[in-house]
């Protein structure tokens, strides 16, 4: 569904990615994990359009969606949800799902999506006429996710859902991205959290260093030990 | 390392009372004080300082949606005010508006110049940002040497816009003789028409602006484009789209702005830059970046200057603008409707 080749970009002339390849698979969980600055959220940048990429092509659901427009990825299906739970702190919630469905024309599926969404996530149900600004990070996390559905996209990309979050409120997140997966969507997931991103997902992509260093299905990553080096900085300490 | 200095809410309010206290009772011992003189100048302060808020708003929505502070907002109001004139003249001066209405061809002539002047002062802005502002700012907005630069090249553009009004409308003052109709009579008050358009014609557009930003899709977007354009990026708004309607909107406000203030003074090409000094006081006074508290800065500021220039010293009207705005900024930073820059949206 996505393809990822030999993708060069980075911020201003500081260059980030240096040739990754990737691949997702339809109505799959793909977990992205690697450390801190390794380009992990920078992909995901590059695929929805926020960032330029200097080399390589992106394509997503056979057509080239290299340096397109933003808006226009989104129209296509592919949509980002960003790290550090971004939202319109002085819109309701209600509006704040409404400004996810932007690209959608008619009312009725907007509602449809409402409903959805309000499925997944029912306390957002009850917090609908509410400020975004009073909401809990869970909460706050749950109405990233679901904006992020109202457009009703193919494919969802994920950053850190589970960033500062209680342990219940991550599972119970986890488990409703699976849900999403069930319901036909393709997930891309970033994650720091390793052990359970890897739990969720059925393949995995390593990156270090602006490239894919390893790669396998889930379960075969979560006894790697080279998933582990890539985490602990690659080279093993002389003690 | 140096902690910069501010007083509590508290004192903040406390403080502003007491300023607002002085000044009325300043303009409460001046002999020129009866109820009949308060009265009209409470209708005029507030029909001046709609027109303030309309100019104001217009700023602010600059200021929310493009993080630069445009000081050329006075010429478009100066340009508006022009169109404006020329479209009503024009009218007039043709033989066919006294074939369709004998009578009452003068507001209608006036209502077309009003919708000329939006709906052109708008694309002009469109234009303008477009051509000018949008390089510009696509090194960076805000406080940034960027930043500097845009607020130079604003002055700049007001220069420029001058001489272009200069080219096509020459520098002698015109009279914008508008045919509204008698004075009317408020309670023992007369107004000049031309006052009750501005008052009622600047409710409604301001309404009207209320109900397109809380109420329509578009109006959705242009708030989430002020708040964040990454996150508006992400949700599928054409940002870059959405940045010339906020452009233009505003334009569009200051134009129409600038054809009500006409009939009540003269169009000169020079008008734009003191309206612009008062726009700015009134967002500053409202909050900067806060649509509500730029309508009532702009109230504020109206009403001060209008009872200052009657009770104090008609000779220093423009004075009473900036020294509330000075006040403000010493005492209350934030102004009314302050808002904190996360949620300005």
């Amino acid at each position: 569904m996505l393809k990822i080749n030999n993708l060069v970009s980075g911020y201003g002339s500081v260059q980030i990615l240096y040739g990754a390849n990737m691949k997702v698979d339809q109505q799959s969980i793909v977990a992205l994990l690697g450390g801190n600055g390794t380009g992990k959220s920078t992909i995901l940048k590059a695929c929805s359009g926020l960032l330029r990429s200097w080399e390589g092509s992106i394509n997503f659901n056979g057509e080239d969606i290299h340096n397109l427009p933003p808006h226009e990825i989104v129209k296509k299906g592919l949509v980002q949800v960003t790290q550090g739970k971004d939202v319109f702190p002085a819109m309701s919630v209600a509006e704040n799902l409404r400004l996810g469905a932007f690209v959608l024309n008619s009312n009725k599926k907007l509602n449809d999506n409402l409903e959805k969404v309000f499925d997944y996530f029912p306390r957002l149900n009850e917090r609908k006429n509410q400020l975004a600004a009073t909401l809990s990070g869970g909460e706050l996390q749950m109405l990233c996710i679901g904006r992020g559905l109202m457009s009703s996209p193919k494919m969802i990309m994920l950053d850190e859902p589970s960033a500062a979050l209680a342990p219940q409120i991550v599972l119970d997140i986890f488990k409703n991205i699976n849900k999403i997966r069930k319901d036909g969507l393709t997930v891309l997931v970033v994650e720091q959290n390793v052990r359970m991103a890897l739990l969720l997902s059925d393949y995995g992509y390593v990156i270090k260093d602006g490239v894919i260093n390893v790669e396998g299905d889930s379960k075969k990553l979560m006894y790697d030990d080279s998933v582990k080096d890539s985490y602990l900085g690659g080279t093993k300490a002389n003690v | 390392m140096f902690k910069t200095f501010r007083f509590t809410r508290k004192v903040e309010n406390t403080l502003m009372f007491i300023f607002i206290g002085l000044f009325l009772a300043f303009c409460s011992a001046s002999p020129d004080m009866s109820v009949d003189s308060l009265k009209s100048v409470l209708l005029i302060g507030i029909t001046v300082g709609i027109i303030y808020g309309l100019v104001a708003v217009g700023i602010s929505l600059i200021y929310t949606g493009l993080d630069i502070v445009n000081f050329s907002h006075g010429e478009f109001f100066m340009l508006g005010a022009f169109t404006g004139l020329t479209v009503y003249n024009f009218i007039v001066d043709g033989e066919l508006i006294y074939a369709i209405f004998p009578e009452a061809y003068g507001w209608i002539a006036y209502v077309i110049g009003l919708f000329f002047a939006f709906v052109v002062m708008g694309l002009f802005g469109v234009l303008v940002e477009r051509l000018f502002f949008r390089p510009l700012t696509r090194k960076g907005g805000g406080y940034t040497v960027a930043g500097m630069g845009i607020i130079i090249c604003g002055f700049g553009m007001s220069v420029v816009l001058q001489n272009l009004a200069y080219l096509i409308w020459k520098p002698s003052p015109r009279p914008f003789n508008a045919e509204l109709g008698m004075p009317i009579n408020i309670s023992g008050l007369t107004l000049p028409m031309p006052y009750v358009w501005m008052l009622v014609t600047g409710l409604i557009v301001s309404a009207a602006l209320y109900f397109f930003l809380n109420k329509t899709k578009m109006g959705l977007g242009v708030r989430a484009v002020a708040h964040s354009k990454d996150i508006s990026n992400l949700v599928g708004i054409n940002v870059p789209l959405y940045i010339s309607i906020t452009f233009g909107i505003a334009c569009a406000l200051a134009g129409i702005a600038g054809t009500l203030v006409g009939p009540t003074y003269q169009v000169v090409i020079y008008m734009g830059y003191i309206i612009l000094l008062k726009a700015f006081a009134s967002a500053v006074v409202g909050g900067f970046g806060s649509l509500p508290g730029a309508i009532v800065g702009g109230f504020t500021v109206g009403l001060f200057e209008t009872m200052g220039s009657y009770y104090i010293s008609g000779s220093h009207k423009d004075a009473f603008a900036f020294i509330l705005m000075i006040l403000v900024l010493l005492i209350k930073p934030t102004g009314f409707f302050g808002v904190s820059v996360k949620m300005k949206a």
